[in-house]
């Protein structure tokens, strides 16, 4: 077995598109494009040999004849979940901003608007875009660039400071389809936003979903940015996560996964300029037979860099978990203080977690912990909680909560917290 | 209130047999203090009457206000009046104390066909038992047990005791670990909750505690089964000749 699949069989249909949008637009976007597309053809989809893809199962996805995306209906016939009463709402179907279903009402200092157009528009946005994704290890992100049609480019001015949480729900709808939503957040100095970005499904179906996020926070810039992955748990989400900070911003990330059949996420951080603050945090469920893989990257460049990472992995039934927490520190990185942690709480005998820190330290005088735990709901806890009355599955569900609630009493919007609470709740059968 | 007989129980994993044969009565308003050497059941006997599961009762019954309590689950139990302070209270992390107990009074009431309490009245509520037992405030917002003393941790045991209000209340070992200052705390707040409706099973290896909390009743617990039960005198001459004596003195009566 080679580690990769065959190229021609797969994704012959989206590649077909991708070649005919090559010519498309300006220039260096062609020139993104091809290379990306070059590059994907290239990697091809990795088999378990891949070290980076061994317990990310791709047969189905390279054995499926995915056809490109098409537009989704007008109206929805299910309601998705209001994680705040934010007045600033943008949806995207199938990775195409939709101007019907979004409420983007003049905010100062905020630009919200269809990447298409602002390819077009914004000139500077291909200093961006296309310029913080990692394609060249990533072949769902290279095949990503060479296929997107639209997304969302979010401009935060200069001291821009936006009030309400900017929602943005990716809805895919529809099924067999590769879909490649794309995002490009630029924010410029001292600019305050938070950030929602929710993936979810229209239907019980199977899509592929390949989105790219890319963010940019400049100095002094405060960004805090929630990732919550809830799809059908029939879909395939493979997505690229990346964000490069330069001095002295902070940027607070936090990835909630609850959805999909196979769900993948690399989130990187590139910490490039001093004085940096990072959190990149996760609480990750997975139930039935899903299978969720969260590979993080944190770069440290420069001196005088803190990050925080907290990891809380519930798993269920036969579900499998696969987390691998990569930190470099490099040379001039001194004074670098970093601290992962990784926690896994096993609900089923059946259930299985994959944990791998991965620190690699080139500078002499740093601050690197980590640490990984894997375990179960103790039958003391819960006789304890069941003395007091406290009947079984609600104890259980307090612990699950109290297990969780360590990463998600870090989101400073109230409402959001109290909503992701009540949908892990729900997710978990609980509520 | 709580009638055992002829109780036999083991360990349900190595199923050894602990307890050989109980005899024990406990009327409302009653203190039992249960004493016996290190290994003679006492706090399997505990630990039985609030439902662990980690024993299995292989003989015997145990009758709590006429129902089968060996019948009940845990939180059953609880909901009837059923209490048990722990040797080693468990560390919670990420609950705070207010939600925990809110949540079990809630059960409790549920359970009992009562509407639930709101957090408004709930908190005025745990305040005054904080008062009462000369409690600081900050134990309310602290996660349930988490980083707490020896001594911290017993007189959340009793603080919960008094919050939950009931009628059994079952405290193994509750003196162990603990120094003076906090002993009496442990049990100025134990006598400040006895009452005529409410009776107390106090388990413990040493009489000390038998100070503060006088007992009407003291069994001496050796090899699963009660070998000598009489008043608090019983405990003083324990403490006095020590488990030793006992051994004599039964060995005697034997002859």
């Amino acid at each position: 077995m080679s580690a990769v699949l065959t190229y021609e069989a797969l994704l012959s249909a989206a590649i077909a598109v991708a070649e005919s949008r090559l010519s498309q637009g300006p220039e260096w976007l062609t020139a993104l494009r091809t290379r990306a597309l070059a590059i994907h053809k290239d990697l091809g989809i990795p088999t378990p040999k891949h070290e980076e893809w061994k317990y990310t199962p791709l047969r189905t996805v390279a054995n499926t004849n995915w056809q490109p995306a098409e537009g989704g209906p007008a109206l929805f016939e299910r309601e998705f979940r209001a994680y705040t009463d934010s007045k600033i709402k943008i949806v995207l179907v199938n990775g195409r901003l939709d101007r019907n279903l979004s409420d983007i009402p003049a905010t100062p200092g905020l630009t919200a608007m269809s990447l298409f157009d602002a390819i077009g528009s914004e000139p500077t946005i291909s200093e961006f875009l296309g310029q913080v994704a990692s394609v060249e290890e990533h072949t769902f992100a290279a095949l990503n660039t060479a296929l997107f049609e639209d997304g969302l480019y979010l401009h935060l001015k200069k001291g821009a400071m936006v009030e309400p949480v900017i929602e943005i729900l990716h809805i895919t709808s529809g099924a067999g389809q590769v879909i490649a939503p794309r995002i490009l957040v630029v924010a410029e100095e001292g600019s305050v936003a938070q950030i929602l970005e929710q993936y979810v499904s229209a239907e019980e179906a199977a899509n592929l979903t390949i989105p790219v996020t890319e963010v940019v926070t400049h100095k002094h810039a405060n960004i805090e940015h929630v990732r919550l992955q809830d799809e059908s748990t029939e879909n395939f989400h493979i997505a690229l996560w990346e964000t490069r900070q330069t001095g002295e911003s902070e940027y607070r990330s936090y990835n909630v996964a609850f959805g999909a059949a196979i769900g993948r996420l690399d989130q990187n951080i590139m910490l490039d300029g001093r004085h940096i603050t990072t959190r990149l945090d996760g609480v990750v469920v997975a139930r039935g037979e899903q299978i969720l893989d969260n590979h993080t990257k944190l770069d440290h460049a420069m001196p005088d860099c803190n990050s925080f990472e907290i990891y809380k992995q519930i798993i269920d039934d036969k579900a499998s978990v696969v987390f691998n927490g990569k930190i470099f520190v490099h040379q001039d990185a001194q004074k670098t203080d970093a601290k992962q942690t990784n926690q896994a709480l096993l609900l089923s005998p059946n259930a299985t977690i994959n944990s791998k820190p991965q620190l690699e330290i080139f500078a002499d005088d740093v601050k690197c912990t980590h640490g990984a735990t894997v375990g179960q709901i103790e039958p003391t806890f819960l006789f304890y909680m069941r003395s007091r009355g406290i009947p079984k599955a609600e104890a259980e569900a307090i612990l699950v909560y109290a297990f969780a609630a360590e990463v998600l009493e870090l989101i400073s919007n109230d409402d959001l917290k109290k909503n992701l609470e009540a949908r892990l709740f729900e997710k978990l059968g609980l509520s | 209130m709580l009638e055992i007989r002829n109780l036999h129980a083991s360990v349900s994993e190595e199923g050894k047999e602990i307890l050989k044969g109980i005899d024990l009565t406990i009327r409302p308003g009653e203190v039992h203090a249960i004493m016996g050497p290190n290994g003679s059941g006492k706090s399997t006997l505990a630990n039985i009457i609030a439902g662990r599961d980690s024993y299995e009762i292989t003989d015997g019954t145990i009758t709590y206000l006429g129902e089968d309590l060996a019948e009940m689950e845990p939180e059953e139990r609880a909901h009837k009046g059923v209490f048990l302070a722990f040797q080693y209270p468990v560390e919670i992390p990420g609950v705070s104390n207010t939600y925990f107990l809110r949540a079990a009074v809630n059960a409790k009431r549920v359970a009992n066909g009562e509407a639930e309490i709101d957090a408004l009245n709930f908190m005025k509520f745990i305040r005054e038992k904080v008062k009462l037992l000369g409690l600081k405030d900050d134990l309310l917002q602290r996660s349930v047990n988490e980083g707490f003393s020896g001594g911290e941790k017993k007189r959340n045991e009793i603080f919960q005791m008094a919050v939950l209000e009931p009628s059994l209340c079952v405290m193994d070992e509750t003196d162990s670990g603990l120094d003076i200052d906090a002993l009496k705390t442990v049990a100025d707040g134990v006598n400040a909750l006895r009452s005529p409706e409410r009776a107390f099973v106090v388990v413990t290896h040493y009489q000390r505690l038998l100070n503060y909390i006088v007992p009407d009743f003291v069994h001496i617990l050796k090899d699963g089964k009660i070998v000598k039960s009489g008043d608090k005198s019983l405990a003083l001459e324990l403490e006095d000749k020590g488990y030793g004596w006992l051994e004599e003195e039964l060995a005697t009566s034997a002859n």
